[in-house]
């Protein structure tokens, strides 16, 4: 094959990807730019002023309430989460595909379909409108992606290590501490990243169980489209994706293009 | 039916030399293998006659044609992989068949070859079964039948037993054989194992270290190494030293007449074979040496001796010798096979 | 220390799905209906804007899968066999995979709307002389601007699906075929395909199944009439009259059931697969 296929097809794939973060930037960075323009007519930082000034104090407080909701999120599915990948990946027991099956439903179903079914019981529990209930509802499908991610970690976690600490006299505590959090690591993270990017782009679940109560940047990015405001949209959008792009950095600097498939 | 040339091979990971100056020709019929341990070059020269690599410099050339610029496709030589990666997606026959659909044959001609084929090579019955149904040495097995089917000019071989366990390995050796003097098909086979390359083929190639040492005969390369490293590649290690005059090899261990050799004075190389060397308690022979170690190794006895500053490793089917012993060994000067100067 | 998992996942997905499903059949204790009925049911299916928007979505949800599963297959080919030692491809090939769907679709209508970047383009070309003539890619009937931020988002994840079986086992495969004097056609139809089918048909599913319940993106950039299915049944819940909630659930939950429905029918690709010993 020639390589001067491999370049076009290379500049291609980049151009396509990159194009519309090129708009994002653009726009985030124009403080007038009206039609049919090819370029603003004035730059300026208005709108990321506006977003990080306390003008739009709606949105800083917006962009903390994901990341508050996500961070939560992400760590209670790794907590439980890591448990349970261990036992599913070391032992092996009868009703593991049904466990299996009863885990992945979750991560599949729409969250469209689960929150509009819990949300009445959750008014009647006091949940609705309130930061635990949203929490709750975002784990119903982080949990069971974290567990499969720990699965897949333990799957190739060779337990013989933690024997030959224990011979050489090691407690349970420190056992875990020394030598299985380390060498899980990096998959414990991969699994909080994931269910932090998977709590932090939820928008209808939030928005039915949050009831306008909690409200996360996704919401008020729908609300900028709304009101046309296309420069404070795109600076939101950008900051949007900001936590995505970490995730991919550190996916793709310690564990390589597989894992990243497991994102959905 | 056709031969294969290799001339001035010359062949390259990028920037790092694999294969060098390496020369063979396979006559029609013939069945050459390309022997050498693991990393030596050999799967990638057999990778080059088949078109999956290009050769940096040199020239291939099937039946008198040559094929650097030719695609695998439509080169006339098939080889058979060191595992037998078959088709997973279709079963037996469909694998056999494979070459022969894309050369556009079907139907009823196809029928006829595959069954010829899976006759030949043991596999009869199992057409309809699918590959993970199939024990290692079946697999093996289609994979051969695969490319036996298409009668290529000539057949490349890559190490196809490595992966069988011992006695499977002997019987697929016995098979290969037979079917090789049955077709008569050219065969270049790859193999670190020494054992195999003696016992299969016609003529051994040596590879060591990216370059051709030797070709000839199986007993050509055991008994008349060109060198001190093709002797030890096939487990001589007693190497003696000496001079000629007057086409005479003369050395502390005997004489040797070497009328082929010229010059006077050059000190020469020479090797003799563990278990060529005679040895004896009494004072049958002449040369005195004393017993370092034995090791029994079953049929034979191995004993280290130390003679006059050098020594021997001794093959020899008594078993009475002992550690410290003094012993009388003697070096048949017919067996002794002194190495050309460079 | 798998119950704390299963038990969690187990009260908030199942309970989800339950109560959803009991709200659906008219059980609701808690405002006095305590009766089953299935009329919520076969209102929606008969309702002719259900019929509607179950054949957008369909639509939608096949037609990017299949545009991405061609243009996957091709990047996957030009990954291994053209672009094999550019990392900075790879790098940036993978970008789309963690990136919300809802930036993708911010995007979109900055550069598709009737005022934005290509029409802008357009008009400096003299294409177009004004924002009206510029044709109507959001927001419009062929839901062109969702099959585009779908098809962007989901290329790299059938891609990659695609090149774990290539490099693994594809390649050796390929290699035999050369050998065995078939051309780069032939390669491609006999030997390339059945390899990969498995993974590119189980990605397919899990594309199609996620585009099918997705929200946000029709949100944005769906026509108000018909709407996508997910859309219409969120308009019913929401909806002011209490009576259209259930009917919302109701299809909430025909869509969970094609949802879960082209999940099975990808996991049993992925055993008869694995059966034959594609391993993937």
């Amino acid at each position: 094959m020639r390589s001067s296929h491999g370049t076009i097809a290379s500049a291609a794939v980049i151009t396509a990807v990159v194009l519309p973060f090129v708009g994002l930037m653009l726009w985030s960075f124009s403080n007038r730019w009206f039609y049919p323009d090819l370029w603003p007519q004035q730059w300026g930082l208005r709108a990321w002023d506006y977003v990080f000034g306390t003008a739009g104090s709606q949105i800083l407080t917006a962009l903390i309430q994901s990341l508050l909701v996500a961070s939560v999120t992400a760590v209670i599915s790794v907590i439980i989460g890591v448990p349970a990948g261990r036992v599913l990946g070391l032992y092996e027991f009868r009703g593991k595909n049904l466990i299996s099956v009863v885990l992945i439903l979750p991560v599949i179903v729409p969250p469209l379909c689960v929150a509009m079914g819990l949300h009445l019981w959750f008014i009647k529990m006091g949940l609705a409108g309130t930061f635990l209930g949203v929490v709750l509802v975002h784990l119903t499908f982080c949990l069971p992606y974290s567990v499969f991610v720990m699965w897949g970690v333990f799957s190739n976690y060779n337990p013989d290590y933690e024997d030959q600490a224990r011979s050489l006299g090691a407690s349970s505590s420190k056992i875990i501490l020394r030598i299985m959090l380390p060498m899980t690591f990096p998959g414990i993270v991969v699994a909080g990243l994931f269910s932090f990017l998977l709590s932090w782009s939820q928008y209808l679940s939030t928005l039915i169980i949050g009831g306008g109560r909690i409200t996360t940047l996704p919401i008020i990015l729908f609300a900028l489209m709304g009101s046309g405001d296309r420069p404070v949209a795109a600076a939101v959008s950008l900051v949007f994706v900001v936590p995505a792009f970490f995730a991919l950095l550190f996916s793709a600097r310690y564990l390589g293009g597989r894992s990243i498939t497991g994102v959905r | 039916m056709g031969d294969l040339i290799l001339i001035n091979l010359d062949i390259r990971y990028g920037r790092e030399p694999i294969v060098q100056d390496f020369n063979l020709e396979v006559r029609d019929g013939e069945m050459v293998s390309l022997l050498g341990p693991s990393g030596a070059g050999k799967t990638t020269v057999l990778k080059a006659v088949a078109g999956l690599i290009h050769p940096q410099k040199g020239d291939i050339i099937i039946d008198g044609q040559p094929v650097q610029d030719l695609p695998p496709e439509k080169r006339n030589a098939v080889m058979v992989f060191q595992k037998p990666l078959l088709f997973p997606f279709m079963d037996v026959e469909q694998n056999i068949g494979f070459g022969l659909r894309m050369k556009g044959w079907y139907g009823l001609k196809i029928r006829k070859q595959i069954e010829e084929i899976m006759e030949l090579t043991q596999l009869t019955g199992l057409g309809k079964r699918k590959v993970h149904e199939l024990s290692g040495g079946q697999q093996q097995r289609v994979s051969l039948a695969r490319a036996l089917v298409l009668k290529p000019s000539v057949l490349l071989l890559d190490e196809p037993l490595s992966n069988l366990d011992a006695n499977l390995r002997q019987r697929m050796r016995e098979l290969i054989q037979d079917i090789q003097a049955e077709t008569h098909i050219t065969t270049l086979f790859v193999t670190h194992d020494q054992t195999e390359a003696l016992m299969i083929s016609h003529r051994v190639s040596l590879l060591l270290n990216g370059r051709l040492r030797q070709v000839g005969t199986p007993q050509d390369l055991f008994y008349r190494p060109s060198d001190p490293e093709v002797a030890r590649f096939f487990g001589g290690c007693n190497f003696i030293q000496g001079k000629v005059k007057d086409g005479v090899f003369q050395s502390d261990f005997g004489h040797v007449p070497a009328p082929e050799i010229n010059g006077n004075g050059h000190l020469l190389t020479a090797t003799i074979r563990p278990e060529d060397i005679l040895i004896s308690s009494d004072s049958t022979f002449e040369v005195e040496a004393e017993i370092e170690k034995t090791n029994f190794e079953g049929s034979t006895t191995r004993i280290w001796v130390k003679c006059q500053n050098t020594r021997f490793v001794i093959l020899t089917s008594e078993s009475k010798f002992f550690c410290g012993q003094s012993v009388r060994i003697h070096l048949p000067s017919e067996k002794i096979r002194i190495f050309p100067s460079e | 220390m798998v119950t704390p998992a299963l038990a969690v996942v187990t009260a908030l997905f199942g309970g989800g799905l339950v109560l959803g499903l009991a709200q659906s059949l008219g059980f609701v204790p808690a405002v006095g209906m305590d009766s089953l009925t299935v009329t919520h049911f076969t209102n929606v299916l008969g309702d002719p804007d259900f019929i509607d928007s179950l054949l957008l979505t369909l639509y939608i949800s096949g037609t990017s899968t299949a545009v991405a599963a061609v243009i996957s297959t091709a990047m996957a080919l030009i990954l291994v066999f053209v672009a094999q030692k550019n990392r900075l491809v790879h790098f940036v090939f993978q970008i789309p995979l963690t990136v919300p769907h809802l930036v993708i679709a911010v995007a979109v209508v900055f550069m598709l709307a009737p005022t934005g970047l290509v029409s802008r383009m357009a008009i400096k070309l003299g294409i177009i002389d004004s924002s009206a003539s510029f044709p109507l890619l959001i927001n419009d009937r062929c839901g062109i601007g969702i099959l585009l931020t779908y098809v962007w988002k989901e290329i790299p994840f059938i891609t990659l699906m695609i090149l774990a079986v290539l490099r693994r086992s594809g390649m050796q495969l390929l290699d035999v075929g050369r050998t065995l004097k078939a051309n780069s056609w032939q390669r491609f139809r006999y030997i390339t395909l059945p390899t990969i089918f498995p993974s590119l048909g189980a990605a397919c599913l899990i594309v199609f199944a996620y585009t099918f319940g997705a929200f946000e993106v029709p949100f944005l950039l769906g026509q108000t009439y018909p709407m996508m299915l997910p859309v219409w049944a969120y308009k019913n819940y929401s909806d002011v009259d209490l009576l259209a909630r259930p009917e919302g659930i109701a299809a909430g939950l025909v869509i969970a059931g094609v949802v879960i429905a082209a999940i099975a029918i990808s996991q049993a690709l992925t055993q008869a697969a694995r059966r034959r010993g594609v391993v993937l």
